[in-house]
């Protein structure tokens, strides 16, 4: 019995000296995007926050992540009902319509704006609130390598052999061009060439690497295409757009590729983790992927095989020039947050240069103003070309930031991945989606 | 003679009784309030009652019908393989888990794995340029299938489900196996049975039951399949690996349709319930 008492008694102690410290300590709960480089530029902002002197154990904060896949599902379901099991959550600019109701305004100081500019701090508000803190800028880069476009560039026998290829395949007359000038003819005749199945002399297996599943994040990378042919989601007067010359060019181009075996036969199945690991492996000569992979792609310890040799443009153009799906991912208050204050404190925070610059430094790709990104830009070299690119081709479609956006990106995403998988028509494909975007918008 | 008399039988049930209605009755009657309401997230605490719009929605909605398909074909499919092999493995494996009992520990382990985790420890193994199975392959035969692509995502679905739960109609078929008496298998024995024999006229109809209820468990469980398949592919190429329980989860969530998505569940608890009625069935004529 003795024995039993001291076992209890032991085994209470043990399980107080760990739970307790990180129950009294952490108090202002964090609920972060999960996974990629924004998790681990938050984990790495956070741990300097708890560790500065000034900061009471009451408002240290503690980090919550659920699985990147279903994410903004499972967050509208604990805003809905009420929760306070975060006092922070994540927002995006295409969500902020979506979770307004449940979230509360917040004052960055004055000097937030120096540190973000206006348009940046303008991805955080809806109603002309402030309604969080941006904490990442994603838009879209071409990673390409760099390696074999040189060396298709200065063979003659090469260049022959893309030019027909380019023309069988695309119906055009094109040559290699750099890829800071390629249309997307030239992107796709470059694929063409890179791939086994076309060309069997290509060194890698396929051009590219297309993000083909059933997943709403993979419409944003997708729609760059259409809109550099002039693609909105609705026209001057309001009226869904999708059915429009421009759309079913990008998705006859999209399908064009994968049926030639340009991309990998699981790219129905791919996403951001698969489109990395595919490019990684230096087996894609192209990749269309988010800004947040670049710190990866072009780190030699994590990406060895291609990190010497990859090279970053803007997303190829269209006849209406080029352009970037732009939005921001930032940090705001949950409207039933349990510690307000101490919230509001590491919000202010995290506007502060101090606080930009080392969550940039820990691998975040904040939208800084041209001033404070100088200060990171040795480091950070994507980072210019993120403000460059999001200054030059960004673009918002109408109505992506509405309350039903993520619905309008699911809808997409199931119709075009059919038309893509073969299981429906493009006319069959569009119309759908016309249909449910009509629904989803007028609400 | 009665152990308790009624009166003491009432008192001893009446809380899990009240158990019961509280934690199961009182969401069942919210669910059917919300199948016949207009709702949404912002108005869960307020719904206005509608009628019978969201049945009719479900039963009119092609990708209902769909989704419906792919569970009954996921379901069968992956309970009768699953029972196959299992029952194959409890035969054949009895006797040497008889002498080395350790080693029922790591068949038994994929059992141990979260069905999510599963979903993306294949998602890893399969891709084409992170994994073993595609490497190996290539390198062997100089080729892969993709395994996720349209073509094969429900065959490789259907194994990768068959691969986790096979151990576990395998143990509910051991344990039936051995349970066997000894003096029925001699007796045959004596009689100059075949083993072959013995097994399909004698311990098979005494495993009966247990091969009932283990289908039908495997059957229940492959139907409403969730979180490999969401993990490995979403719902599929243009909705193609779409289950029921993804549809109502979609519908939920994704297209906010509250209504249509909880009457969907009330439509799979129905038919569930017919399924119960029929192997209830089933097992009562085998005890008659």
């Amino acid at each position: 019995m003795k024995l039993n008492r001291t076992s209890f008694s032991a085994a209470a102690v043990l399980l107080a000296s760990v739970a307790l410290p990180g129950i009294s300590h952490a108090t202002v709960t964090v609920l972060g995007w999960p996974g990629g480089s924004e998790e681990t530029a938050l984990r790495a902002t956070v741990e300097a926050y708890n560790a500065q002197s000034g900061i009471a154990d009451a408002d240290k904060v503690e980090l919550l992540f659920f699985n990147r896949d279903g994410f903004f599902d499972k967050l509208q379901a604990d805003m809905a009902a009420g929760s306070d099991a975060f006092d922070v959550n994540l927002v995006a600019t295409y969500s902020i319509g979506r979770y307004a109701p449940y979230m509360e305004p917040v004052d960055l100081g004055a000097d937030a704006s120096k540190v973000f500019g206006e348009s940046v701090l303008k991805t955080m508000q809806f109603d002309g609130k402030q309604y969080g803190v941006p904490t990442d800028l994603s838009l879209h880069f071409m990673y390409y390598r760099k390696d074999l476009v040189d060396a298709l560039m200065q063979d003659d026998a090469a260049k022959k052999k893309y030019a027909e290829i380019a023309k069988e395949h695309l119906g055009k007359d094109l040559q290699p061009k750099d890829p800071d000038s390629w249309t997307w003819d030239d992107w796709a005749a470059t694929t063409l060439y890179f791939s086994k199945q076309v060309n069997s002399e290509s060194p890698v297996r396929y051009g590219t690497v297309l993000q083909m599943k059933n997943l709403l994040f993979n419409m944003m990378v997708f729609q760059s295409l259409p809109r550099s042919y002039g693609a909105d989601w609705t026209d001057k007067d309001g009226n869904v757009a999708v059915d429009s010359d421009a759309y079913k060019t990008g998705l006859e181009l999209y399908k064009k590729l994968y049926d030639a075996g340009a991309s990998p036969k699981d790219s129905l199945s791919y996403e951001y983790a698969e489109t990395n690991a595919a490019f990684g492996s230096g087996q894609a000569a192209t990749a269309l992927q988010w800004n947040a992979a670049a710190a990866d792609l072009t780190n030699t310890e994590k990406t060895p095989a291609v990190a010497a040799v990859t090279g970053i443009v803007a997303p190829p153009a269209g006849p209406n020039g080029r352009a970037d799906h732009i939005h921001g991912l930032g940090l705001g208050l949950n409207k039933n947050a349990k510690n307000k204050e101490g919230a509001v404190k590491f919000l202010k925070w995290l506007a502060t240069e101090e606080a930009a610059l080392l969550y940039a430094q820990s691998g975040g790709s904040p939208a800084l103003a041209p001033d404070v990104a100088a200060k990171v830009a040795k480091e950070r070299p994507d980072l210019v070309k993120l403000g460059e690119f999001a200054s030059q081709y960004g673009y918002v479609m109408n109505g992506a930031t509405s309350a039903n956006a993520l619905s309008v990106y699911e809808l997409q995403a199931k119709e075009f991945t059919g038309y893509w998988a073969g299981q429906q028509s493009l006319e069959d494909a569009l119309a759908h989606t016309k249909a449910g975007m009509q629904d989803l918008l007028k609400k | 003679m009665a152990i308790v008399n009624r009166a003491e039988g009432r008192a001893y049930l009446t809380p899990l009784v009240g158990f019961l209605l509280f934690f199961l009755g009182f969401p069942a009657a919210v669910n059917l309030i919300y199948s016949i309401s207009t709702v949404s997230f912002e108005t869960l605490r307020r719904p206005s009652l509608s009628g019978f719009g969201n049945y009719a929605a479900v039963l009119a909605d092609r990708e209902f019908w769909g989704a419906v398909s792919f569970s009954m074909r996921f379901g069968v499919l992956t309970a009768l393989a699953e029972c196959l092999i299992g029952l194959f493995l409890a035969v054949f494996l009895t006797p040497l888990l008889a002498k080395r009992s350790y080693l029922m520990a790591p068949l038994m382990l994929p059992l141990m794995v979260a069905p999510a985790m599963i979903g993306l420890m294949y998602r890893l193994v399969l891709h084409e340029f992170a994994g073993p199975v595609p490497y190996y392959l290539f390198e062997w035969f100089g080729d892969s299938p993709a395994f996720l692509d349209v073509n094969n995502a429900f065959r490789t679905l259907l194994v990768v489900e068959i691969l986790q739960w096979t151990p576990f109609a395998f143990l509910l078929f051991y344990m039936a196996y051995a349970a066997i008496p000894l003096e029925v298998r001699e007796a045959a024995s004596l009689d100059g049975a075949s083993a072959l024999k013995a097994l399909w006229w004698i311990e098979l109809p005494l495993m009966l039951p247990t091969l009932v209820i283990a289908f039908f468990i495997r059957f229940i469980d492959g139907f409403r399949v969730f979180d490999n398949v969401y993990a490995l592919t979403g719902s599929g190429a243009g909705g193609s690996t779409t289950s029921l329980s993804i549809y109502i989860y979609q519908a939920f969530f994704k297209g906010g349709a509250i209504g249509k998505a909880v009457a969907a569940s009330v439509v799979l608890f129905l038919a569930s319930l017919a399924v119960l009625y029929g192997l209830n069935w089933i097992t009562g004529r085998g005890r008659r």
